[in-house]
């Protein structure tokens, strides 16, 4: 099972706080990887919150192949930021040759683009480096966006975070929503690309869960966005339906738990928006997870969010305290890094809610 | 006794001989009586008494139960004789020598007719070749068939995909702001179309009777093809219309009293389905020998009492697109576009492009996609349809989904298949595989029969439905055979039949962790034949 | 021996589950009964453990501990915890005490089929799903101060719960949704509102018995919890309370025939009344009168009175009358047998072709 946690602070937090997140959880996952997407950045990123970031590994010819893309394509590098890499011995981890985190300026001709021009931009160059990068094998591209940092690497969390020096406190990388999972291992092969957080145009998903109907969900999903690709892990599904209803569609998140878990027919024909509920069953059927799960996602705007499946088969828990609002799979972790919180103010989501979190720390729960 | 000759149909060409053990026979007639054919009938023949008395004194005549020779009332094997001998004197036995086909030909110059299904099924059943391989185990649990919730229905009518549902958003909250093309939420499996004429009043009565029975005390909402024998007119004013999906063929029978009822209607149809063809005599109209053409069918139909053998195509329809406009335009717009209209075709080779052409169709107007594989069933066709054409509906039916899937379009119009459902003995798991496969929902017509009692089967028993001498009362229009069909019991028999068929599903979906339908969820399947695993694209295992 | 001191984090290395659980079992082989455990998610604490030091207990006092906190636990184990747990809490709990004085997460009390499981917070979904009472031992109990998940006590066999719905009261339901599915035998006992309650249960209200169990219970759990404070709120108003039990001897409902439902419901007299009356009357094979295939007709012209049909008709349905024979329709099956041994063909076997 994967266990995920989510951080959302009016502080900056340095990721070591995701660890210390995600520690006690250890046998609740299998110790075999660790992936973290940092957001609305500050540190050393602090001061260029509209430049879109790159986030990759790769070999030295990944590297370089990508770098001639991004010249080819007119962005000029701004910044360069790598993890400090630990030389200790014995670390649990299959690490990449390099990592780059490069802030990049948006090519002259995009100077005056609209935000949907450079975004699309954006996109063409992910897809572009992706495919590039897969072609020999010659690394992996996390992210392209702005304000977005995403590490992924296999081995055991607690040594991950040695190597990349991450239990290390540090001012220059910190963020104000951090998510984070244990466990590489899906179901399938060992990939770095099948990691949860996924990422897509602003929106992260981490998931502990099954999805039931992923053959169905790929096989509609594919002809929906070109950015709809990998299907590494049946949890990308997830993302992908979160960014078509709230991206395309620009559907409210509300929506979301009514897509993929549709309350039955008894239930809708009880309520005054049936018509509505009816044409989503109907229309959006394809896009149905059937199958435990619990989902944490961030939106574009920040917004942070928590639903479960239909029949509340997997944990979740939430924490607040006057800075911080913390979601993951135990309790334990919460307790670690916030040990003094009200715990009455704690919140058991139920199979029926959308629990979101302003970017105020209010906690508001939607009644599917 | 008259001279025998060689060219006349004699005893050995039938297709099957009735047995008599004279030692058990007590003469009480019951198997003449019972027999809806007059195949056997008592008769005086002429015995030796004994080897000792001159010839003059040595004969006597005896009484004894005797089969007759004849293309009319050639034994069928119906075994109705055997049922009430009280002392298991008959027996029907088939002959597998038999000559009739070929004689039936010569004496008479006409191809031959029957009910029933395709009787050469000499490919094995490629649904019997599929298992569901995967279980839910540890990765995900598998869900438990009393505790968890199930909702086992489906689509009826076009679903557009989200981006086109004109949707707004004001505030958290999503409104609609056009009129959308009507679609219906049904159980997955409908009681496929048989027509009042094909069927008795009283079997036609029972399924309806079953219809509402489980959509109204059973919770399953169950809906029925009314085939397109006409629609009486008391059930068109009733509340259970709305189970009904009315079937509109190329005879058209039957539909003025549809429209002349409508001011009265309380309750709009489930649907209306446009039969374009059908699995089991792809290629051919309806058929209605005059046997069965009784005096309300006569009025019903609007026809005398004849042969009644509609049209292979319905006439005034020569391209796609004049079917899309002309037949479904008018159904929807004659109940105004608030009811379903989807189409049935035979599966064929050809089923993709129909199925890709109705994708396309930009008014929205296709509600549904019926179709129907060779293995169905039929009241009445020509044998050389029945033995030697349609297609299996399994390869055509992952054809459709797939193209659909290729478009991103799967779901859109609702994919219904069927043709040999249960043939084997398992209703559920045929259905079952079907979805998995990407049908939204199943149909079954000869099923219901078989319920109801019917003695026929698929190597030449009875097969007699075209007659109108059905021995069980299920497709024929004579009181004395009508009426030993018991609307009760055999609604009854259906409802039962079906109550037990959802608990197999839940079953079925239970193992494979699905709480709702697993349409297109072919990742479930697996198969021990190499061939169908590359033609349907599933799991190949051995 | 005084009590064992156990810090599971050394810096940034956390004792595995393992470790500690091995740790612990060597020191209670010492004769530690008393532990302290400043636990870090680690899964499994105090459970499946026993003293070896005659008359004494063991103890367990542990800051955040993990999932399975004092599964299996035994009689003669009691475990304390300050804040919140995580799931499976006293899972297959066979006798151990478990004090919990936050919330616990999902499926508390599972299968727990002794012992006492004491929550000062809420529980999560299916929480008490299976528990079990095997009459050789102490009753399980659970007692929860606030509300539970959805999925509830499924499937429970036997035992306790008591849901106090402590600050509950605007929620729409103190166990959740589909609580008590399958469940067979046992009590639960709760306060606040409920909805969703399986069918296979009913909800009761209290009787003296109970107010005495609860009036006992409240006591010693409130206590237990460090909110003794409450006991006057909770046993205040009784009727705020009920119990729910299995309903005994449930007898479902018999659907109805479709007899009554064709007489009562279906389209009066049948859908073809319009046109032509059916009775609905069922023929036998076999049977007589318009039941028959074939009638037979006699003509007397023909007849030389022989009296053969009659003598041959297994029926008894044919007599003579002036001028020949007739066959009895009430009696007559239209068998044949008389125009078969007739020598002078008088009877004919007519097809009975009228429609229905």
């Amino acid at each position: 099972m994967c266990r995920i946690g989510a951080i959302k602070s009016k502080k900056f937090l340095h990721p070591s706080l995701a660890l210390k997140l995600m520690r006690s959880q250890q046998e609740g996952h299998d110790d075999s990887g660790f992936a973290f997407v940092m957001q609305d950045l500050g540190g050393i990123f602090e001061h260029h919150k509209d430049l879109p970031i790159i986030s990759m590994a790769g070999t030295v010819e990944g590297i370089r192949k990508t770098e001639d893309i991004l010249i080819n394509k007119g962005f000029k590098s701004v910044l360069q930021w790598s993890p400090h890499i630990s030389s200790k011995k014995g670390l649990k981890i299959e690490p990449m040759p390099n990592y780059m985190f490069v802030v990049v300026q948006y090519p002259k001709s995009h100077k005056y683009a609209t935000k949907e021009e450079k975004e699309e931009l954006l996109i063409d160059t992910y897809l572009e480096i992706r495919k590039v990068l897969e072609e020999d094998n010659s690394g992996y591209i996390y992210a392209f966006w702005p304000d977005t940092l995403v590490l992924k690497e296999i081995g055991s969390p607690k040594d991950i975070g040695t190597y990349f020096n991450l239990w290390e406190e540090s001012p220059e990388l910190c963020a104000k929503v951090i998510t984070a999972q244990c466990r590489q291992n899906t179901n399938y092969d060992i990939v770095r690309y099948a990691a949860h957080p996924f990422f897509l145009e602003g929106y992260t998903v981490l998931v502990n869960g099954e999805n039931t109907f992923f053959e169905k969900n790929r096989d509609y999903q594919k002809c929906l966005n070109r950015a709809y690709i990998g299907f590494e892990s049946d949890s990308q599904c997830f993302l992908y339906t979160l960014h078509y209803l709230n991206k395309v569609l620009k559907w409210p998140v509300q929506y979301f738990k009514q897509v993929i878990t549709p309350l039955p027919l008894e239930k809708i024909e009880q309520r005054p928006d049936k018509e509505v509920l009816l044409r989503i069953k109907a229309s959006l059927a394809n896009l149905e997870i059937n199958g435990p799960n619990t989902i944490l996602g961030v939106l574009p705007n920040y917004n942070m969010i928590c639903v479960c499946d239909s029949k509340k088969l997997r944990p979740v828990v939430i924490g607040q305290n006057d800075d911080m609002v913390v979601m993951t799979s135990e309790v334990a972790g919460i307790n670690d890094i916030m040990p003094d919180r009200d715990i009455s103010k704690d919140i058991y989501p139920t199979e029926s809610e959308t629990v979101i979190v302003k970017n105020d720390l209010t906690v508001e729960r939607w009644q599917q | 006794m008259a001279a025998v000759k060689i060219n006349e149909l004699h005893k050995s060409d039938l297709p099957w001989i009735v047995e008599i053990d004279e030692s058990k026979c007590i003469q009480c007639g019951k198997c003449c009586a019972v027999c809806s054919f007059n195949s056997i009938s008592p008769c005086v023949e002429l015995r030796k008494k004994s080897a000792n008395l001159s010839d003059s004194e040595n004969t006597e005549k005896a009484l004894v139960i005797k089969q007759n020779i004849g293309f009319e009332n050639h034994c069928r094997g119906c075994g109705m004789c055997e049922a009430v001998c009280p002392n298991g004197a008959i027996k029907v036995i088939r002959n597998n020598d038999d000559m009739y086909a070929i004689r039936y030909r010569a004496e008479k110059g006409e191809s031959l007719k029957r009910g029933g299904r395709s009787n050469l099924n000499t490919e094995g059943r490629t649904l019997d070749k599929i298992k569901i391989g995967r279980i839910s185990q540890m990765t995900d649990p598998s869900l438990d068939p009393l505790r968890h919730t199930f909702e086992i229905k489906t689509q009826l009518g076009r679903v557009l995909s989200a981006d086109k549902l004109g949707f707004e958003v004001n505030g958290n909250k999503i409104v609609e702001t056009k009129t959308l093309p009507p679609n219906r939420w049904i159980y997955p499996i409908i009681f496929a179309d048989m027509s009042i004429g094909a069927l008795s009043s009283r079997m036609w009565e029972a399924i309806a009777i079953a219809t509402a029975y489980l959509n109204e005390k059973c919770g399953m909402p169950i809906c029925m093809g009314t085939g397109e024998g006409g629609i009486p007119v008391n059930l068109l004013k009733s509340r259970y219309l709305k189970y009904m999906i009315l079937q509109i063929a190329s005879g058209h029978f039957g539909w003025n009293r549809i429209i002349e009822t409508m001011p009265e209607m309380t309750e709009d149809p489930a649907g209306i389905l446009i039969k374009i063809g059908q699995g089991a005599k792809p290629g051919d109209g309806g058929l209605l020998m005059a046997n069965k053409v009784s005096k309300y069918v006569q009025e019903i139909r609007g026809v005398p009492k004849a042969d009644l053998m509609s049209p292979p195509t319905h006439q005034g329809l020569y391209s796609i697109e004049e079917s899309v406009q002309k037949m479904f335009l008018s159904m929807n717009a004659a109940f105004n576009f608030r009811v379903p209209v989807a189409i049935k075709v035979a599966a064929s080779v050809t089923s993709v492009s129909v199925y890709n052409n109705l994708l396309r169709d930009p008014y929205n107007i296709v509600g549904g996609f019926f179709l129907d594989g060779f293995a169905g069933g039929t009241g009445a066709a020509h044998e050389i349809s029945l033995n030697h054409t349609g297609h299996p509906i399994t390869s055509k039916l992952r054809d459709c989904y797939l193209a659909a899937v290729h478009q991103g379009r799967q779901g859109e119009i609702p994919l219904f298949a069927g043709g040999g459902l249960g043939q084997t003995g398992s209703f559920a798991g045929d259905a079952f595989k079907l979805i998995c496969l990407g049908a939204n929902g199943v149909f079954s017509g000869r099923l219901l029969l078989q319920i109801a009692g019917c003695c026929g089967n698929d190597t030449e028993k009875c097969n007699a439905c075209s007659t109108g001498n059905c021995p069980a009362g299920i497709t024929a229009q004579k009181e004395c055979l009508s009426k030993r069909l018991d609307v009760d019991k055999v609604a009854e028999n259906i409802v039962n039949f079906m109550i037990a068929t959802d608990t197999e599903l839940r079953k079925l979906m239970a193992s494979v962790g699905c709480s709702t339908l697993p349409v297109g969820r072919s990742d479930a399947l697996i198969t021990v034949d190499k061939h169908i695993s590359k033609r349907l694209d599933i799991q190949y295992s051995i | 021996m005084e009590r064992f001191k156990i810090d599971t984090l050394n810096n940034k290395n956390r004792m595995s589950t393992q470790e500690l659980l091995q740790l612990i079992q060597a020191k209670i082989e010492q004769g530690v009964t008393s532990f302290e455990i400043n636990a870090c998610g680690q899964h499994d604490i105090g459970g499946a453990s026993y003293s070896r030091v005659k008359g004494e207990n063991l103890k367990f006092f542990v800051k955040n501990p993990g999932q399975r906190l004092g599964a299996m636990g035994m009689k003669g184990t009691q475990i304390i915890v300050e804040g919140s747990v995580p799931a499976d809490t006293g899972w297959l709990n066979s006798g151990a005490e478990i004090v919990v004085k936050g919330d616990c997460g999902d499926t508390a009390g599972h299968c727990s089929a002794s012992g006492e499981i004491y929550v000062g917070g809420c529980v999560g979904a299916r929480s008490g799903a299976l528990m079990k009472h095997d009459p050789q031992f102490k009753t399980p109990e659970l007692w929860v101060l606030k509300n539970t998940g959805s999925f509830s006590f499924e499937f429970m066999g036997g035992g306790i719960a008591v849901i106090c719905g402590y600050g509950c009261e605007d929620m729409k339901s103190v166990l959740g949704e589909r609580s008590c599915v399958g469940m067979v035998g046992g009590t639960v006992y709760v306060r606040g509102n409920i909805s969703d309650v399986a069918d296979c249960v009913e909800i009761k209200a209290l009787d003296k018995e109970d107010i005495d169990f609860l009036n006992k219970g409240l006591q010693r759990f409130l206590e237990k919890i460090d909110k003794k404070d409450l006991l006057k709120s909770l046993t205040s108003n009784w009727s705020g309370w009920k119990k729910i039990q299995p309903v005994k001897d449930k007898k479902s409902e018999p659907r109805m025939s479709i007899k009554e439902f064709r007489e009562k419901e279906w389209i009066e007299g049948g859908i073809f009344s319009d046109f032509m009356k059916d009775d609905y009357k069922v023929f036998e094979l076999g049977g007589t009168g318009m039941a028959r295939c074939r009638i037979p007709q006699h003509n007397s012209a023909e007849c030389i009175n022989c009296s053969l049909c009659e003598k041959k008709c297994p029926q008894k349905a044919i007599s003579r009358v002036s001028g020949g024979y007739i066959a009895d329709a009430e009696k007559c099956i239209g068998c044949g047998i008389c125009a078969a041994v007739c020598p002078k063909k008088a009877w004919k076997m007519l097809e009975n072709n009228k429609d229905l």
